[in-house]
């Protein structure tokens, strides 16, 4: 009661100060008057009568700051007093102010810049009603691995018998490539096909019209309806509001537009942007799924994903999940081979096939939040440094004030609200330039028709991080400046010229650039494995020539060609694209090396059995067209290649790669030998006619080669996957752009042609060269960053050593010391600090050896090569920066430097 | 320099309620004198504290100050001692005399009291 009555009254008074500054004003005066008449009386002189009063009075500016504190709420008081004594202290010296505002954004802005990925990477839910209560489930294979593809009455099953679990189980085939007719435009749009109750189970409200709904009394929906994605709905309708109910071709069958999702929902399948979604009961009609994928438990590709009942938890709907997996696993022992089932919280990288698996972008986003945090230390030391020095100038001022009676807690408080005004404007500039640098990152050009989703945009957390990175650099880098700066005992330094004192802060200053010269050597270091991993990857042998080589990717369903159509069409294109001047070879494939789609096939080989507890028999493939290796330029070892009379009707064969004649034949000549593909209907043989060399087709450029084959495009041809066509030819891209676009839309004229660009270009693709690239660019950057900033410090601390020297320079070298004695002395601290920082440098990169070894290609994470590099540019660039100082020192006039002080 | 004993803050409050409580209504330098004079040179405080001390009564409610004339006709400003400082007074009276008789037995012990 009485604490918040005098709670109350100081809120008050800190509004009305001066009034009562005027009152204790006044009764001082009045107290002092009484006493010095007292002491008049008896007997003191005048003079005397009124020292004797101010001294039983005490200290007065104590009492008038116990006055205050009494009256008003002094942390407010002080606060404000320290933040406008800051500012006045900024404005001051507006260049020290510019350099370490400067260096303290590049620091925080490189941190957001980077944390913005990382949240966009592995932080931000999706966009949808309590996802944290949202899941999606995985089957444990028995042979180990793990899916989330179910099919069908798989999904129906799980779905009846986990009621006491979720509220709601619906289900999605995700990213099928659909053609989208619309005003006699064609684009291609990636769809996903969801059940009924989809978009009830992730909860979601459309942004326009309505979302697919389950029909009462069905499980399934055959409603020839389409829900636009909001990007979809931007980039192809204007935002039109006047889609819905506007009648569309998905596959060339009449659908109508009932509604638009939320802007930010991109689906549930993470980096990637679904554009469409229809109910799963139009699969069989506009995406040719096969007509009984409502009852046939073969047939998977469904995800499946689930909303927890209120007080159920992960861990508390497993036991249950495991029951339904052994049910179903003995029920249906030839499809359902599960161990158990698992349920995991839709992530910002789900579905993820396997739970268990590390996330490497989880460790990607670890390695250079550790980089980037690097270079915020280095931009902190460097304003530490700087305030170190400014701390020496202030040494005087910092006396006087304790003399007038500040306490030390208030000095340091006093400095620590200097550093946080300096934080504070750092981090609104670093803001600016995370944002700038973060919407660079988010245009990059992922060169694919594929709708990634790269959305860096700042949300709350982004901001509360660079936030509390200010807090932290305004306490690291103020607290040691301010600890010093206060700690020395005012009577002696009032009396002294202040350069002893000094002293003992350059040993500080020297340590903390020692540090940074370290910290900048592991960012160099860490840059150029990273940079020297690119090059590694961008000469490592292919095994195929992707030079003159383009690529066209067309789709026939998406014109609307069923299969008999689709094969026509394909048929055409090849002798007309072949007739067209300058092309030299042309080839048609389903896939691309280094490609976003991948395909593979389990086999059964005679004579080979898998060794007991491996997988089974497996090899990735590719269909392809006749000419497809005079294309690409893979030499033919043994047998023949792929020919024209390899057709849909003749005997199934297959041209395989070295590494699966050496896997599955032993070395054996595997011409003339068959296997069979386990996954198709009818186990028909597949006769091996011939070996070509490894070449590189997956996304790794770093392990050994895997078993892969060749299949002609006739005999494998899914009519629904688009496909790529092929030509070598020394002509620039453009010019064949027109003449490839006149081929294909004189044969089908709304068939959607994509992903036009050169095998070089395609290399950089998001699954290829791209994450090197961006990966050794961001080190670099900040490498490069760290390096300066270093620079910078080791400048800073040998030219201030060096002018705090001047006298005795003066005095050395007017007692014969010569001018090169001076240069060494200069020099040898500057040498002793790089020296260290190096050795420092080097510990701290083997330090992350381990770490860093998994992303690199080609190189051990303690690359000599490296090593030394980094570390002759640094002691070469140090050396630069302490010689200048060193130079300067040399040059002086002794009676120059003797005269000053 | 003879070391004076430390006068907490409390007691510097209660001091000065008991005063205006004796003494009516005071200025701030007849309080601090009286005090002195109470107290002999022990307790010669650094006068100046008072005014904070007051200051917080004053917030407390447990005094009140108006601006009048004095003898001499010169505007100042006096304490008066307020019905909620009288009440506090009491009680830091009675906890006061309690505690210092507690005190005074542990230093004085009588024989009854050992027994």
């Amino acid at each position: 009661m009485r604490f918040l009555r005098r709670l109350l009254v100081r809120l008050s008074n800190s509004a009305t100060r001066r009034r009562h500054d005027q009152r204790l004003q006044e009764e001082i005066e009045e107290h002092l008057a009484l006493q010095t008449a007292d002491n008049l009386r008896a007997g003191l002189s005048p003079v005397e009568a009124r020292r004797q009063a101010m001294l039983k009075f005490g200290a007065m500016e104590a009492i008038k700051e116990d006055y205050r504190a009494e009256r008003r709420l002094l942390f407010i008081d002080t606060f404000a007093q320290d933040i406008r004594f800051a500012l006045r202290m900024l404005r001051k010296s507006p260049s020290f102010t510019a350099v370490a505002v400067l260096t303290l954004a590049l620091g925080i802005g490189a941190n957001t810049a980077i944390f913005s990925m990382v949240d966009w990477l592995t932080l931000r839910l999706p966009p949808i009603a309590k996802a944290e209560r949202v899941t999606t489930l995985a089957s444990q294979e028995i042979s180990g691995g793990y899916s989330n593809a179910f099919s069908y009455p798989e999904f129906a099953d799980i779905r009846n018998q986990s009621s006491a679990l979720f509220s709601q189980v619906a289900g999605s085939t995700d990213f099928h490539m659909d053609g989208l007719s619309a005003d006699g435009k064609s684009e291609s749009m990636w769809a996903s096909y969801v059940t009924g109750n989809f978009f009830e189970t992730i909860g979601l409200k459309p942004a326009l019209g309505s979302l697919i709904e389950l029909r009462p009394g069905s499980s399934i929906d055959y409603e020839p309806v389409l829900v636009l994605s909001y990007s979809f709905w931007e980039a192809h309708f204007g935002r039109d509001a006047r889609v819905i109910g506007k009648s569309v071709l998905v596959n060339g069958h009449p659908v109508t537009i009932i509604g638009v999702a939320p802007k930010d929902f991109h689906g549930i399948i993470s980096l990637l942007d679904t554009q469409g979604y229809l109910p799963l009961g139009m699969a069989p009609v506009t995406a040719d799924a096969s007509k009984d994928f409502l009852t046939n438990r073969k047939s998977t590709g469904l995800t499946i994903i689930a909303r927890l009942k209120p007080g159920v938890t992960l861990g508390s709907a497993q036991p249950a999940l495991n029951v339904i997996a052994h049910r179903l696993c003995a029920d249906y022992p030839s499809t359902d081979k599960w161990r158990s089932l698992v349920a995991y919280a839709l992530g910002p990288m789900s579905p993820v096939s396997d739970p268990d698996n590390p996330n490497i972008l989880r460790l990607v986003s670890a390695l250079f939040l550790i980089l980037a945090g690097l270079v915020l230390i280095l931009a902190c030391l460097n304003v530490a440094n700087l305030l170190l020095a400014r701390a020496s100038g202030r040494l005087r001022e910092m006396a006087v004030r304790a003399a007038v009676g500040a306490g030390r807690s208030r000095l340091i408080r006093q400095l620590l609200t200097e550093s946080l005004l300096l934080a504070l404007i750092g981090c609104a500039a670093g803001i600016g330039l995370g944002l700038m640098s973060s919407h660079w990152l988010g245009s990059i050009n992922l060169k694919t028709a594929i709708p990634f989703v790269l959305d860096f945009h700042f949300d709350w957390r982004v901001f509360a991080y660079a936030f509390s990175l200010a807090l932290l650099t305004a306490v690291f880098v103020g607290i040691t400046p301010a600890l010093r700066a206060t700690r020395v005992n005012s009577t002696d330094l009032l009396h002294e010229s202040g350069r002893t004192a000094a002293a003992g802060r350059q040993r500080t200053r020297g340590i903390l650039v020692v540090a940074q010269v370290g910290g900048s050597l592991m960012l160099l270091i860490v840059a150029g494995l990273f940079v020297r991993s690119l090059q590694n990857v961008q000469h490592s042998d292919l095994g195929f020539d992707p030079s003159h080589l383009l690529n066209f990717t067309i789709d026939a369903h998406g014109a609307g060609d069923n299969e008999v159509q689709a094969r026509g069409l394909l048929k055409n294109v090849l002798p007309r694209v072949r007739a067209l001047p300058g092309v030299e070879t042309a080839s048609l494939a389903t896939t691309v090396p280094m490609g976003y789609t991948n395909l593979g096939m389990e086999l059964k080989i005679e004579g080979y059995q898998p060794p007991p507890g491996q997988s089974a028999s497996w090899a990735g493939y590719n269909a392809v067209s006749p000419e497809y290796f005079e294309t690409l330029r893979i030499p033919i070892l043994r047998g023949r290649a792929i020919l024209e009379s390899d057709g849909q009707t003749s005997p199934h064969i297959a041209v395989i790669n070295e590494a699966m004649a050496q896997k599955y034949w032993h070395g054996e000549n595997p011409v003339g030998r068959a296997f069979a593909n386990v996954d198709a209907d009818t186990e028909k043989s597949i006769e091996v006619v011939g070996v070509v060399k490894n070449s590189r087709t997956g996304d790794d450029f770093s392990s050994p080669i895997e078993p892969y084959m060749y299949v002609p495009l006739a005999q494998h041809y899914d009519y629904q996957m688009p496909v790529t066509l092929q030509i070598r030819t020394s002509l620039p891209l453009a010019t064949m752009n027109r003449e490839v676009l006149g081929v294909a839309h004189g044969l089908a004229p709304t068939m959607p042609v994509f992903d036009v660009q050169t095998m070089t270009e395609a290399l950089d693709t998001l699954n290829g060269l791209m994450l090197f690239q961006v990966g050794a660019g961001l080190a670099a950057a900040l490498g490069l960053l760290g390096l300066a900033l270093a620079i910078v410090g080791v400048y800073g601390v040998v030219s201030y050593g060096a002018s705090q020297r001047t006298h005795e320079i003066g005095i050395r070298m007017a007692l014969g010391a010569q001018r090169v004695q001076v240069l060494k002395m200069i020099l040898g601290q500057g040498l002793f600090i790089v020296s260290g920082g190096i050795v420092l440098g080097v510990f701290a990169a083997a330090g992350t050896a381990r770490l860093v070894g998994r992303f690199l290609v080609g190189l051990s994470p303690l690359d000599a090569i490296t090593y030394f590099g980094a570390v002759f540019i640094l002691a070469a660039v140090a050396l630069v920066a302490c010689y200048i100082p060193a130079r300067r020192a040399m040059r002086l006039d002794p009676v120059v430097a003797l005269r000053q002080e | 320099m003879k070391q004076k004993p430390d006068v907490r803050q409390g007691t510097l409050a209660l001091m000065v309620l008991k005063t205006l409580d004796v003494l009516g209504p005071l200025r701030g330098y007849r309080i601090a004198r009286r005090i002195e004079q109470i107290s002999g040179d022990v307790l010669a405080v650094n006068q100046g504290t008072l005014y904070p001390v007051l200051l917080r009564l004053e917030q407390e409610s447990a005094i009140a100050s108006d601006w009048g004339a004095s003898k001499n006709n010169r505007m100042a400003r006096f304490y008066r001692l307020k019905r909620y400082g009288r009440k506090q007074l009491q009680t830091e009276t009675r906890d006061w005399e309690q505690s210092a008789a507690i005190i005074g037995r542990f230093f004085a012990p009588k024989v009854e009291d050992l027994s």
